[in-house]
């Protein structure tokens, strides 16, 4: 069972799983220190409470767009490369949407936007892989230039779709809202579930199960059962904030329980190792770009939809708010390391900075300078972690360790230490 | 530099011990004289402790009791800078050297002053090169140059900094022939001109050949120190391993020449200087790759297995063509053990687990698409029981495992995914003797299974106790094709060399 098998770099006085340990999730705790503040701040200048349902469901709003593009940011960091493309992308996906719905229709410009997306993404991935040039130059040359196809193709004006069918269809791309069941009762089905799958994996391996890993979740779930007639906590999700979590989980399923992302933080950790172990590293590299520049079309259009018109200057910079995210999120410059949940974490911590300045009536102007303290802070707390767990598992090597092949005879003969003269034919 | 008689000593080590917040003990309890004039050997399996005592010595890390004596006083040095003020320089195997800069800027990259070379820097250099006894060209940059002579600017370095005792860690690791031969002639010179050296190799020709006196560690603990004259490489090898190994053995038997060809390569060539190498190896036959640093030898096994990719020609595997990409390799049934296992084997920062299915991912996974994971645990589990990889469980990192045991993990990749042929690539570079020992093992138990097996090795001797074949690689050609059993390491040394059999001195080239 996975999660008996200690790790040596885990603390040792700790019983927490390694997932939620600070140097692994530090960026949750960051984000849960943040809304306790924000929290505090409001209570105590007499405001509405910052958790409240409609701030929770604006800020969830807030990120879609930032969320979606973080994950596909994510993706490529995680292969190893680098896109900065995406912010023109973006607004190449909105303007080539919008252009074409006069005489394609929406569903039809919707496909060529989407399309023309996934091609710059596969540019940058084949001159970056195949002609070898670094992902930084290649992207900031799409950058530059792909936003110079958005004033030509726009001839520098806003595009703006007439009202119609077309301009309906847009809509309906972002256009109905979801309201959630009370949270609380999902938290504690949630919480029962765990407990009974806890219960069932252990008498399926046969073993005892441990008392209060089963009954702290099965007594907090049936304590939120019994309370959630008096709570309710819903949440309306807008159609973007489905769309960023329909897309968060899928990409995180398959980056953690795939092949493919096995074999995608295998690329991005060692690429040469990768590539002699058989891992076709340019196709994943590639793949990425490709993903990244589709979603960026994607949320350009998403973009539009709601404005229903797309200034050639719009998205500038979202690229740098994208890596911003994935930074905060923990996710390596150099490939091999990264979560697109704990990235989605890092741009919910950038857009609730942005939000609590906004509900608290502080002053706009210093919101940048906040943010980038934030950023340099938290990657300074994760190189400091990373070089500790290093420091610390140099140590955890002890050299009057013997191996233990002498104990299986049978499994290995001829591997013994002496076995080196024994086989003398 | 300053006085002091030949012979007195320089450095002592008293009862020193060091051990590390978690309970890892590193050393326990070392006494070491170094005297000054001396060439002092210090040899050890990997993870008895010798990079433990050079980071002691040279103040990167406190020792825990005991104490460092320089020149007759205590010292307490705090950092690496305090120690190379005081007259100890080291020398680590990857040289730290600035490649963008000159020869000379890198000697005196230590200077203060506002200007990047001055004519009194030149006069310098040329007095220190003359100490040395090898002609370097102050201004030529530093990436162009090969790793043998950066080691030398390394020790002009050392010199310039007006190092009393210079410790050289692995330094003719990946040289070849020649070029270690100009590090331990400056090396013997320097020492005869006053310097001090620590000399680490895992080369024990080399600590008999250059050394007055030597140090064995083994788990912490210094076992044998005597005047090397005293010495010979049986007694060496005894104590390092702390058993008694037998030496190599030429097992010619290992390998079948009546198999069926399993590999066949025709015609490879590519654009790193490898023409028309054609060969083929059978069914439980070790085929192995005689030649120099640079002669080729790398180059032919990565064009084999698709790795280059200016690679042409062809290659089949039990008469099936194979694509030229390692991933078209890999299903066609090829292994791989690359010359540099930490850049090309391994990813450091995965668990053992990860790293050994990696290959076979695709066979351990659910419908080639969800890895199961408690097999791949049992698996890593498997082979650390198997191979006696010195690790704390399939969850290790391989960054903290020694070269030997890394090198088990990258041969475990392959072992239990069946790949009836096998490609090595200096497996035993950077190994201690045990673990040598053990992998040549396994490359005959694979051979015994029925692999194919071609194996490129610089250590000749090593290389003909396991090979059946022999082929010498010169130029990118093939020049030779041997039989194992009937070629010695001195002819294969000449041929590899271009020499012809009779003459028994090898220039250095």
């Amino acid at each position: 069972m996975s999660e008996k098998v200690v790790t040596p770099t885990a603390g040792s006085g700790s019983r927490l799983p390694t997932w939620l340990h600070p140097s692994n999730a530090g960026v949750v705790y960051a984000f849960a220190a943040l809304v306790v503040v924000l929290s505090i701040a409001t209570a105590s200048t007499g405001r509405p409470s910052y958790v409240s349902p409609t701030n929770v469901s604006n800020i969830l709003d807030q990120t879609a767009l930032l969320g979606i593009l973080v994950v596909t940011t994510t993706i490529v960091l995680i292969s190893g490369n680098f896109d900065l493309s995406v912010g023109s992308v973006a607004a190449f996906g909105a303007a080539t949407c919008l252009g074409l719905m006069p005489s394609l229709g929406f569903y039809g410009a919707f496909a060529v936007a989407l399309l023309a997306g996934a091609g710059i993404g596969l540019f940058n991935g084949v001159v970056v892989q195949y002609v070898g040039i670094n992902a930084f130059i290649v992207t900031l040359g799409t950058l530059t230039a792909v936003r110079g196809l958005v004033l030509i193709i726009t001839d520098g004006r806003t595009v703006t779709v007439p009202e119609g069918a077309d301009r309906d269809a847009l809509r309906a791309l972002d256009g109905s809202r979801w309201v959630t069941p009370n949270l609380y009762l999902l938290a504690g089905i949630g919480l029962l579930a765990l407990a009974a799958w806890r219960v069932w994996r252990a008498q399926r391996a046969g073993t005892s199960w441990r008392l209060p890993r089963v009954l702290v979740p099965a007594v907090l779930g049936v304590a939120l059962l019994a309370a959630s007639p008096a709570m309710v906590f819903t949440v309306r999700l807008s159609q973007r904030a489905v769309y960023m979590l329909v897309l968060v989980v899928l990409a995180a399923w398959v980056l953690r329980y795939t092949t493919v992302g096995r074999r995608l933080y295998a690329t991005g950790g060692n690429a040469e190792a990768a590539r002699l172990s058989g891992v076709a590293v340019d196709r994943y590299r590639v793949m990425a770009f490709v993903l990244n520049g589709t979603a960026a079309a994607f949320v350009g259009v998403l973009y539009a939809s709601r404005l229903g018109s797309i200034n050639p200057t719009g998205l500038n910079g979202f690229e740098l708010t994208a890596l911003a995210a994935a930074i905060l999120g923990g996710t390596s410059l150099f490939g091999g390391l990264g979560s697109v949940a704990k990235s989605l974490v890092g741009a919910l911590i950038l857009v609730t900075l942005a939000n609590g300045f906004n509900v608290l009536n502080l002053g706009a102007n210093y919101q940048g300078l906040i943010e980038g303290v934030v950023l340099i802070v938290a990657a300074g707390m994760y190189t400091i972690a990373l070089r500790r767990k290093q420091r610390v598992s140099l140590r955890t090597v002890d050299p009057t360790t013997k191996p233990v092949t002498t104990g299986h005879p049978t499994d290995a003969p001829e591997l013994t230490p002496a076995g080196a003269g024994a086989e003398r034919s | 530099m300053t006085t002091g008689a030949a012979g007195e000593v320089l450095l002592e080590l008293r009862a020193v011990t060091k051990s590390f917040p978690n309970g890892t003990t590193a050393l326990r309890g070392v006494d070491l004289v170094v005297r000054r004039g001396s060439v002092h050997g210090l040899v050890g399996a990997n993870g008895a402790g010798k990079s433990t005592l050079i980071k002691c010595v040279s103040g990167v890390q406190p020792v825990s009791t005991g104490s460092i004596h320089w020149a007759g006083e205590e010292c307490s040095w705090s950092s690496p800078g305090d120690a190379q003020a005081a007259g100890l320089a080291t020398i680590h195997q990857h040289v730290p050297l600035v490649p963008t800069l000159s020869a000379l800027e890198n000697v005196f990259l230590w200077r203060r002053g506002p200007w990047r070379s001055t004519p009194q820097m030149r006069v310098e250099f040329d007095r220190l090169v003359e100490r040395l006894g090898y002609e370097i060209d102050p201004d030529v940059q530093v990436a162009s140059l090969p790793i043998g002579t950066r080691q030398m600017i390394a020790i002009l370095q050392a010199l310039a900094l007006g190092a009393e005792l210079v410790i050289m860690d692995e330094p003719t690791a990946s040289l070849s022939e020649a070029e270690r031969r100009i590090v331990l002639d400056a090396v013997r010179r320097l020492a005869a001109d006053g310097t001090t050296f620590v000399f680490i190799s895992h080369f024990l020709d080399e600590i008999l050949e250059i050394t007055d006196h030597v140090t064995v560690l083994r788990d912490g603990r210094a076992l044998l120190d005597e005047p090397t004259a005293t010495l010979d490489e049986g007694r060496l090898v005894q104590a390092i391993a702390g058993r008694e190994l037998l030496a190599v053995e030429r097992a010619g038997g290992a390998g079948s020449r009546t198999g069926d060809v399993l590999l066949d390569v025709t015609g490879i060539g590519t654009r790193t200087g490898v023409r028309d190498v054609s060969l083929h190896v059978r069914a439980g036959e070790i085929v192995g790759l005689a030649g120099l640093l640079g002669s080729g030898r790398s180059e032919i096994l990565d064009a084999i297995f698709g790795a280059d990719r200016s690679a042409t020609g062809e290659v089949t595997v039990a008469g099936r063509p194979v694509g030229r990409s390692p991933r078209a390799a890999v299903k066609a049934g090829f292994a791989y053990v690359p010359e540099d296992r930490v850049q090309q084997g391994l990813h450091p920062a995965e668990p053992l687990w990860k790293n050994i299915s990696l290959p076979d991912l695709g066979r351990l996974s659910l419908r080639r698409l969800l890895p199961q994971e408690q097999e791949e645990r049992a698996l890593a589990a498997r082979a650390i029981d198997e191979l006696g990889i010195v690790a704390s469980g399939p969850d290790a990192l391989p960054s903290e495992l020694s070269g030997g045991n890394a090198q088990k993990v990258v041969f475990a990749k392959w072992l239990y995914a069946d790949k009836p042929v096998w490609l090595l690539d200096e497996p035993t570079a950077g190994v201690d003797v045990g673990a040598k020992a053990e992998i040549l093992q396994l490359v005959r138990r694979l051979a015994s299974e029925g692999k194919a097996i071609v194996l490129a090795c610089s250590d000749f001797d090593e290389l003909l106790s396991v090979a059946t074949r022999v082929l010498v690689v010169r130029g990118g050609r093939i020049a030779h094709d041997l039989d194992a059993q009937q070629v010695t390491e001195e002819e294969l040394i000449m041929l590899a060399h271009g020499l012809g059999a009779g003459t028994g001195e090898v220039v250095h080239v």
